[in-house]
């Protein structure tokens, strides 16, 4: 890495300050960057990235600052002279509309016309095969709305919906979190190769491998401020942790606490579910964190709504030893042993989100905060106490309103609403997607405190390196089976990404 | 939006992510408008049910005397139908419908008369839509209060115009909406119009943009549609068609009637959720609405056939709604993959 790009500098973005009310969002940010470079933009949620972001694209105007573009100079940008200038964005909140196709979507606005000012379905979809072929992406059904499609589909949808403008700056906004390692390496591998043709990628993600991995330079925001700016391999990861955080801390991952593995909690045999899970068995003991991996869409997500009933299916599942039938949440909630389940988009699954965080945590548990059949507000102000306390969830009281907090602090409230004494055993979905570094260990810690008190979880991350760190054992899925089982000495990520891929390969063949 | 660069046509065969061939591409269609093709069949099933019952009315006759007692409410579902893509409800129809009777069975005269109150009442019937349109958009109110409330302005100033049934329509008015061109009457042509109009409405960027708003207003909005633009000219399309149902509606009672919009409001909602429309929105086809209307129309005819009170009709037509809003849901399921 040369300082080649610091001259030719694309982007300057000098001093810029925005409030939002009495709340300072961005306070004399710097950051700088060329033509052809990967440029990485790290920060806790609440750094002012997003709103660093959304001044780029000229979705809000900068209070103070300078914004130079190739030469001009700016007070602030608007939309439409933010995709002029060539600046595009993949937004972390999916932009897709859910009822187009995915080659409507990629063209949606541009749409080429037939001379009736018809659009061309047909041509739509050829431009977005020749464009999809160019990023080297895996096939897509282009055919189908979007609705209907993964996540991680969507989200590649969403990339190439933003690479087809053809962008000298291309924004992308935590754009792998949502997908597995190989698809990421795909995504990549893309931005590395429109660097080589010259655009500016600007690269946000919580995970640090990957920045490592694809990233040239990186800038730093914390509260507001630019705090470090660094080139890629002149810089340690505990250095960057400490920037990003401000404060020491020892591991991103707390160490795995000592605890005796006891006897199997759950055994699932035979699970079949939705499309993609098919005759799944596996063992969970109390005070373990089995860990479940894999390449994405191999039946994870069906195999944790299927043990919370969300998803109903063929196979057996044992709880302490009964056998129980799932046929609902409530079942699953109160089998006995009841699971919970922590959504992976929490904002739509996991809370209501105009509730207070009072109101959040006492649902699961109405009838313990009722008497003679009213919900008598100082019962449920006791149990989220309880709650908040032992979560250590950042709220000046439990009247305030969920969609208030931070994402950690609001993941923090779904794990929440289920550790109550009758649950033993917790599924937990992803819960770290979009949680900064600080909310990440403090979720950890407490998956880690839940094993040790004799709890058992599930925990499926997308994260290689959180799946090496976190469980006791990862379960590595493929074709809606467990193919492997890997423990806790042969974790590393080779291991786990050779166990994903080798498996499916022979699936393949 | 500026102006942006459009997508070339590709110069080499790119790699198929979809299958080619004219049967996979017949197969697409029927995917992507699966509820339209449902919506034919069980107008397909009511015709053969009729005329099981009745074999003497498979003629050209039976087809013009059904679609001139459809057509009122063909139009005012289209109109529906449009709000329903967008997201939004459009119940004051009813008071616009109601209007438009009161006005032409009270202003219509000579042939000059009837060109100059029919163009004003189309546009009326546009601006009232345009007003629903503008409190939806602009002071974010709720399209289901913002239209009942209009509903009531509109049926008390239709009750203004004229407070009782009554009125006139000229001859010459009448039988130019109902004349018959070789076999064929003008509705029937109306009909066939409308349904190209709106092939080719739904493939234009309006039409695309409309089922982007209805779909998600938020993604539409991020992708730089302008909602309130979208949202002002749906409300007015709707206000339009039912201007244009109540312009012909008055062939059919040759007068005028301060409260016969309100017969019009919940089957033309009906029509749109029969023929395959969804009320969350993104989800409406104008081909579908034309199918549902002519099947509560047919629901009427078989009603009568079978000497049934005519209170059947509404039942007939309830249990149908069930039945389309429960196939609905079993299609939509199809294919989708689980979500969260």
């Amino acid at each position: 890495m040369t300082d080649r790009s610091v001259e030719s500098g694309l982007l300057h973005a000098r001093g810029i300050t925005k409030r939002y009310g009495g709340v300072v969002a961005l306070r004399d940010a710097q950051f700088s960057a060329g033509e052809g470079e990967v440029h990485a933009l790290l920060g806790e949620n609440g750094a002012g990235k997003s709103t660093f972001i959304k001044i780029l694209t000229g979705a809000t105007q900068p209070d103070e600052g300078t914004i130079l573009l190739g030469g001009d100079e700016f007070a602030s940008l608007r939309p439409s002279l933010a995709s002029e200038r060539g600046i595009a964005s993949v937004f972390q909140e999916l932009s897709l509309i859910p009822d187009f196709t995915g080659a409507e979507n990629i063209w949606f606005q541009r749409e080429p016309l037939t001379p009736l000012r018809m659009l061309s379905t047909k041509r739509l979809r050829r431009s977005a095969e020749v464009l999809l072929g160019e990023l080297e992406f895996p096939p897509i059904p282009l055919d189908r709305p979007v609705r209907q499609l993964s996540i991680a589909q969507r989200q590649l949808i969403e990339i190439a919906k933003a690479v087809g403008t053809k962008p000298k700056i291309l924004i992308l906004d935590e754009a792998t979190s949502a997908l597995a390692p190989a698809e990421a390496e795909l995504v990549m591998g893309m931005a590395r190769r429109l660097a080589s043709e010259g655009v500016l990628c600007i690269f946000i993600s919580h995970r640090l491998g990957e920045v490592r991995a694809v990233a040239d330079r990186l800038t730093i925001f914390r509260n507001g401020e630019t705090v470090g700016r660094y080139v890629t391999t002149e810089v340690s990861d505990d250095e960057v942790i400490n920037k990003i955080i401000g404060r020491r801390m020892d591991l991103l991952y707390p160490p795995r606490q000592v605890r005796e593995r006891g006897e199997v909690l759950l055994r699932c045999t035979d699970l079949s579910g939705g499309l993609r899970l098919k005759s799944a068995s596996l063992e969970l003991h109390r005070g373990e964190i089995l860990g479940i991996g894999g390449l994405q869409g191999q039946g994870q997500l069906e195999l944790f709504l299927r043990l919370f009933g969300v998803i109903r299916g063929a196979g057996e599942i044992e709880v302490g030893g009964r056998k129980v039938k799932i046929r609902s949440p409530r079942t699953a909630l109160s089998a006995g042993i009841g699971c919970a389940l922590i959504p992976e988009d929490r904002q739509n699954d996991g809370l209501l989100l105009s509730k207070s965080v009072k109101e959040n945590l006492a649902l699961p548990r109405l009838r313990e905060v009722t008497r003679l059949g009213l919900v008598r507000p100082a019962l449920e102000r006791i149990l989220a106490n309880r709650a908040v306390e032992d979560l250590s969830i950042a709220i000046e009281d439990t009247n305030q309103m969920v969609n208030t907090l931070s994402g950690g602090n609001q993941q923090k409230v779904v794990i929440g609403k289920f550790l109550y004494p009758e649950i033993e055993i917790l599924l937990c979905y992803d819960p770290t997607r979009g949680v900064d570094v600080g909310a990440k260990h403090d979720i950890f810690s407490l998956l880690q405190d839940q094993a040790s008190a004799g709890r058992a979880v599930l925990y499926f991350s997308t994260d290689v390196e959180e799946l090496i760190h976190v469980p006791d054992r990862v379960a590595v899925m493929a074709g809606g089976q467990v193919t492997a089982m890997l423990e806790r000495e042969d974790l590393t990520d080779q291991a786990v990404v050779k166990a994903a891929l080798a498996v499916t390969e022979e699936a393949v063949a | 939006m500026t102006s942006a660069s459009t997508p070339s046509l590709p110069t080499t065969e790119p790699t198929p992510f979809v299958k080619r061939g004219v049967r996979s591409a017949v197969l697409r269609n029927v995917a992507r408008y699966r509820p339209v093709y449902v919506a034919y069949g069980v107008l397909g099933l009511m015709v053969i049910l009729y005329a099981s019952l009745d074999p003497s009315v498979l003629n050209v006759n039976e087809l013009n005397l059904q679609v001139s007692s459809g057509l009122a409410l063909i139009l005012v579902a289209t109109g529906q139908t449009i709000v329903l893509l967008i997201g939004g409800i459009d119940l004051s129809v009813g008071g616009v419908i109601s209007i438009s009777t009161c006005l032409a069975a009270t202003k219509f005269g000579a042939f000059g008369d009837q060109i100059l109150w029919s163009v004003l009442i189309v546009l009326l019937g546009a601006g009232a839509g345009l007003a629903n349109g503008a409190l939806i958009a602009y002071v974010r109110l709720n399209a289901f209060v913002v239209t009942l409330a209009s509903w009531s302005i509109f049926g008390g100033i239709a009750l203004l115009i004229l407070p009782t049934q009554g009125g006139s329509i000229p001859e010459s008015y009448t039988s130019a909406l109902t004349s018959v061109y070789g076999t064929i009457a003008v509705p029937v042509f109306v009909v066939v119009i409308l349904a190209i109009l709106w092939v080719w409405f739904r493939s234009t960027r309006m039409g695309v943009r409309m089922k982007a708003v209805g779909s998600s207003s938020q993604s539409a909005y991020l992708s730089g549609v302008s909602i309130a633009r979208t949202t002002l000219l749906a409300y007015s399309l709707s206000g339009m068609f039912a201007a244009l149902a109540g312009l012909f509606l008055v062939t059919q009672t040759s007068g005028g009637d301060p409260l016969i919009g309100n017969q019009y409001v919940l089957p033309s909602i009906a029509a749109a959720v029969i023929g395959g429309s969804s009320l969350a929105g993104g989800r409406a086809d104008a081909l579908g609405t034309i199918a549902g209307a002519l099947i509560i129309t047919l629901l009427g005819s078989v009603v009568f056939t079978l000497a049934l009170p005519t209170y059947w009709q509404p039942v007939a037509t309830g249990l149908l709604l069930v039945l389309a809003a429960t196939l609905g849901a079993l299609v939509q399921k199809r294919g989708e993959g689980v979500k969260l």
